[in-house]
């Protein structure tokens, strides 16, 4: 041991650890992704409690005429989008950038494609005098999609990061990689959840 | 790590048979829409950590003969110091304080929210750390 103070430099270049420790930040991405399923769990408990007292006092549920079929062809376009999505993963981890850049291209315009198929559903729910407080089932339809949606342009937001993050560096770090893995388990789980949105929303009803 | 995965997985376990009397009992869909759901919760963080022990073998603390030293080393990068958390949750304060005070500064707040996230994404890929 040398009887002098020593710094490091600071790095993000290099793997901080050897393989055979977890990543903290993907585990941590895990740890917060569970929490982000308990706010989901409030929306679909709220779904659940309006719906039951809607129905107790004899409303028609659900409210609103939804077009079943484009909602069917937007949801199979945010499926898809992760099988992209996961394409990106295993090509940056064999460290091919380009073929990570063309895949998260692809995933980025496959969920920008559903938020606009969202706006436009909401475009046309608006026109029929659907808004968030003309009745109980139109406030959980769009506080629930929208919540989604919101979080469907995080994803988007988080897929520039990404890209302008390779493009920044001079070659593909450690730490990209990690930070393309995790906006991966974010991409994932926010499709997840939609599939038991639609499912609820749309085929349940 | 097997021990926490083994932890998480026997919560999930909990709440699932927790949420089958509930529903029994209640006949209540709230509820048990809200526990099966936390039953995800537990299922995800225990099935990760199960999984990533898999991928990089046994820890110190998965041995019992284990020392404390064995653990030492690098854990992770972590910043020493960065101003960009503070201005990204200013500017997410700013962003919902328009809902109270107006649409302008809503907009004013998520400008100031995206340049914000900018910076704390990119702020070690410019100036004297970058990489």
């Amino acid at each position: 041991m040398l009887g002098v103070a020593t710094a490091s430099a600071i790095t993000t270049t290099t793997r901080p650890h050897g393989s055979s420790r977890p990543n903290l930040v993907q585990v941590g991405t895990i740890v917060w992704l569970s929490s982000e399923l308990m706010f989901f769990a409030a929306l679909f408990a709220m779904y659940f409690t309006i719906r039951s007292v809607s129905l107790g006092q004899g409303t028609h549920w659900p409210e609103a005429h939804l077009e079943v079929p484009f909602a069917t062809f937007n949801t199979t376009v945010l499926v898809l989008s992760s099988v992209t999505c996961q394409l990106g993963v295993w090509a940056v981890e064999r460290g091919q950038v380009k073929k990570l850049r063309f895949w998260y291209v692809v995933s980025f315009l496959m969920g920008a494609f559903f938020v606009g198929g969202q706006l436009y559903e909401y475009g046309n729910l608006a026109r029929e005098g659907h808004v968030l407080s003309h009745t109980p089932y139109d406030s959980v339809f769009f506080l629930t999609t929208g919540f989604h949606g919101l979080h469907v342009t995080g994803g988007l937001i988080a897929f520039l990061f990404i890209l302008g993050r390779t493009y920044a560096a001079k070659r593909l770090t450690y730490e990209q990689q990690t930070s393309a893995i995790v906006v991966s388990y974010y991409w994932h789980f926010v499709d997840v959840v939609w599939i038991g949105l639609f499912a609820t929303i749309y085929i349940i009803k | 790590m097997k021990i926490q995965g083994w932890m998480f997985l026997l919560c999930g376990v909990f709440f699932a048979a927790a949420d089958v009397v509930y529903w029994f009992w209640s006949k209540e869909p709230t509820g048990t829409t809200a526990m099966a759901i936390s039953v995800g919760l537990a299922l995800m963080i225990g099935y990760y950590l199960l999984f990533t022990a898999r991928r990089i073998g046994d820890q110190p603390e998965d041995n019992k003969e284990a020392e404390i030293s064995d653990g030492a080393g690098e854990i992770g990068f972590y910043s020493p110091h960065s101003w960009w958390p503070l201005f990204v949750c200013l500017s997410a304060a700013l962003t919902f304080f328009g809902f109270a005070v107006g649409m302008w500064l809503f907009f004013v707040g998520v400008f100031c929210t995206l340049m914000s996230m900018i910076g704390f994404v990119f702020q070690y890929y410019r100036g004297n750390f970058s990489h």
